[in-house]
């Protein structure tokens, strides 16, 4: 039916719109009185979207909620037809949109296994081959004879994850589902697809955790309004979508909403790269510079800069006298080199009027990311060159 | 048949959630028919006294069992697409599957009737005959039947709501002008209305097979040539025409459901 090589997948002008649910006639009632009607709205999911992905590539596709991710996923899987234009994909196509969704809950997770090997295509022989292999990759030996009704959200999705994982496909299509699950059983799933590449797999990735997506993807799709915004090497499409990010939703948050009974406040807090540019992902080693804007009146202001690390644990912070604030205050805050690894980071900043403290003195918020390394883990950038001493002089000594 | 690997496990999905936590299991789809079977005796031979016929409860039983599986079958497939609603929309597959492995359900528990009447007649006629061969063949038509409205009213219901509740009102009317009780030319005022007799015996595409059944089982006896075509082209025609519907519809399921 197709004429594409395993594993490749083509988009050509792939156009799909949505009619809102509520709008759609449901009953012959409905459909009665919607004759003769203006056809009803429709949403664009996906415009004129083209993409080609080459057998064995991995692609991380990124955007904001109801940008058209999860639709193009369905299109691709076939699930969901174009109105217009072509989606396709070579060979065996294995997709895990949502964990869990072909199982029969009063099935055990040993039927369950057979059961969505067949939904996806395979045979009796080959999910036989597999299942030793998946129930071992899924750590649930001891439950595997239970009904899955019992099982916890964690066993679920380690068993959804396990059977995909072991179906061995010419293109996989991964929505999202990496984000739960415990961080251990994330890496063990992004090391088995990473299995997959090896034996050729292409893969198409959804996620918002570019953590994931740097792991295992060589390139990225940056997807907007159902359109295509970025398509190339990894680090610059996340930048790309850090960047759309910022300017859409403003640099930081206010944590305190209600500062009516302070004298100063910070107003602004913005991160910026070293010539000025808001920038929410940084490669270890970049400088970043922190702007704050001061607002309020005291003669004695101390300002203090925070970074914290995602479970809000304190990594880092100092303060400064600022001195006198008359209404407005800018002040930059330079590091020149962010000495972190790759996570997700809060950088806080507050101030404090030292003639009338009140209360709590943190005020903005604001998110910045790290990008993984592969030469270290952790949080703190400590990487640093190795020497090795050649050995003929220690066994010199024992003997 | 690259896919009867998923058709099985589909059909076993499908009995282990019709069977779930009930003590009795599939006794329960056999009892109904027998309940039906003696409410019927009860108002017409023993109250009405107006069926005249032997054996009358083999006779019944043959008729019934070949509506309650068209029925049950028609009733369970038309939600079945909505019931699996997360499954359509998050993976690819062939969906008739679904439809098709509650008909098969249902097929099982009429085949398991069937299997317990079938002694049951031979010993009451006390006699084997070699109509029996046709009774698969009138059975493989009935399935052909079943499965192409089930795909029919399952992918309809699926876009539009209300084809349920249709079908259920319309099941009662249908299943009392079902000839069941008494064969049609046997209706005391039937020679008076013969369109309406005709009618009955050819135009309820259920009709001729509840007919051949019980000719077979019942009577012992070949169903003639023309409940045979009759069986034969309705079968294939409700089949041919779920599944031409079905891959119409089909392909807007994922966003309807």
């Amino acid at each position: 039916m197709s004429d594409l090589a395993a594993g490749e997948i083509v988009l050509e002008r792939a156009t799909r719109s949505f009619r809102l649910v509520h709008e759609r006639p449901r009953t012959l009632k409905e459909l009665a009185v919607s004759l003769g009607r203006r056809p009803a709205s429709e949403v664009p999911a996906l415009r004129e979207f083209d993409l080609r992905v080459a057998p064995g590539e991995a692609v991380g596709m990124v955007g904001r909620n109801g940008a058209g991710k999860t639709s193009l996923l369905r299109c691709l899987a076939g699930i969901v037809p174009l109105d217009a234009g072509r989606a396709e994909c070579g060979g065996r196509v294995v997709s895990l949109i949502e964990l869990g969704a072909g199982f029969g809950q009063d099935f055990t997770g040993r039927e369950n296994i057979w059961l969505n090997g067949a939904l996806h295509g395979f045979s009796r022989e080959e999910v036989e081959e597999r299942i030793a292999q998946i129930v071992e990759f899924s750590e649930l030996a001891e439950f595997i004879d239970v009904p899955v009704k019992a099982y916890s959200a964690g066993m679920f999705l380690r068993l959804g994850f396990a059977i995909v994982a072991h179906l061995e496909a010419d293109v996989l299509l991964i929505d999202e589902i990496l984000a739960v699950g415990d961080e251990s059983f994330q890496r063990k799933c992004l090391n088995r697809i990473s299995e997959q590449m090896e034996a050729g797999a292409t893969l198409v990735l959804v996620s918002h955790d570019p953590a994931a997506i740097e792991r295992v993807c060589d390139r990225v799709v940056v997807v907007d309004t159902g359109r295509k915004e970025f398509d190339g090497p990894v680090a610059e499409g996340l930048l790309h979508y850090h960047r759309m990010l910022g300017t859409e939703r403003g640099a930081s948050l206010s944590l305190r909403p209600h500062a009516a009974d302070r004298t100063v406040t910070i107003t602004e807090l913005e991160i910026k790269d070293a010539e000025g540019r808001a920038r929410h992902m940084f490669r270890p080693g970049e400088p970043l510079h922190v702007t704050l804007s001061l607002a309020g009146r005291a003669e004695r202001a101390v300002v203090a800069v925070e970074v914290r690390d995602r479970q809000g644990a304190t990594i880092f912070r100092t303060d400064v006298t600022a001195g006198a604030v008359h209404d407005t205050l800018g002040a930059t805050f330079a590091i020149p080199r962010v000495t972190l690894l790759g996570g997700d980071y809060d950088l806080v900043a507050g101030v404090l009027n030292q003639d009338a403290p009140a209360g709590p003195t943190l005020d903005r918020v604001a998110r910045f990311s790290v990008t993984h390394v592969s030469d270290g883990e952790g949080v703190a950038d400590l990487r640093g060159s190795w020497t090795f001493e050649p050995a003929q002089s220690g066994s010199e000594v024992l003997r | 048949m690259r896919h009867r690997f998923l058709f099985e496990q589909m059909v076993r999905r499908e009995l282990r959630q019709k069977y779930k936590g009930s003590v009795l299991g599939i006794a329960w789809y056999l009892i109904n028919p027998l309940v039906l079977m003696g409410a019927y005796a009860l108002v017409f031979k023993v109250l009405l006294d107006i069926a005249n016929i032997p054996d009358y409860p083999v006779f019944l039983l043959a008729g019934l069992i070949v509506w309650v599986f068209f029925a049950q079958a028609l009733l369970a497939a038309a939600p079945s697409l909505v019931l699996n609603a997360p499954l359509v929309r998050k993976v690819r597959f062939p969906r008739e599957t679904i439809p098709a492995s509650v008909a098969t359900v249902q097929l099982v528990t009429f085949v398991a009737m069937l299997l317990l009447l079938l002694p049951v007649a031979l010993v009451v006629r006390d006699s084997l005959d070699p109509a029996l061969l046709l009774l698969p063949v009138i059975v493989a038509f009935l399935f052909c039947l079943v499965l192409g409205l089930s795909m029919l009213v399952a992918v309809l219901h699926a876009h539009f709501r209300d084809v349920e509740p249709v079908l259920a009102a319309g099941l009662l009317p249908w299943f009392f002008l079902t000839p069941l009780f008494l064969p049609v030319e046997d209706f005391p005022g039937i020679d008076d209305h013969e369109l309406i007799g005709d009618l009955l015996e050819w135009g309820n595409p259920v009709a001729p097979f509840v007919d051949s059944v019980r000719t077979i089982l019942w009577a012992g006896e070949a169903p003639d040539l023309a409940h045979l075509a009759y069986v034969a082209a309705a079968g294939l025609i409700a089949l041919a025409l779920g599944a031409v519907v079905f891959r119409r519809m089909e392909r807007d399921l994922a966003v309807v459901l």
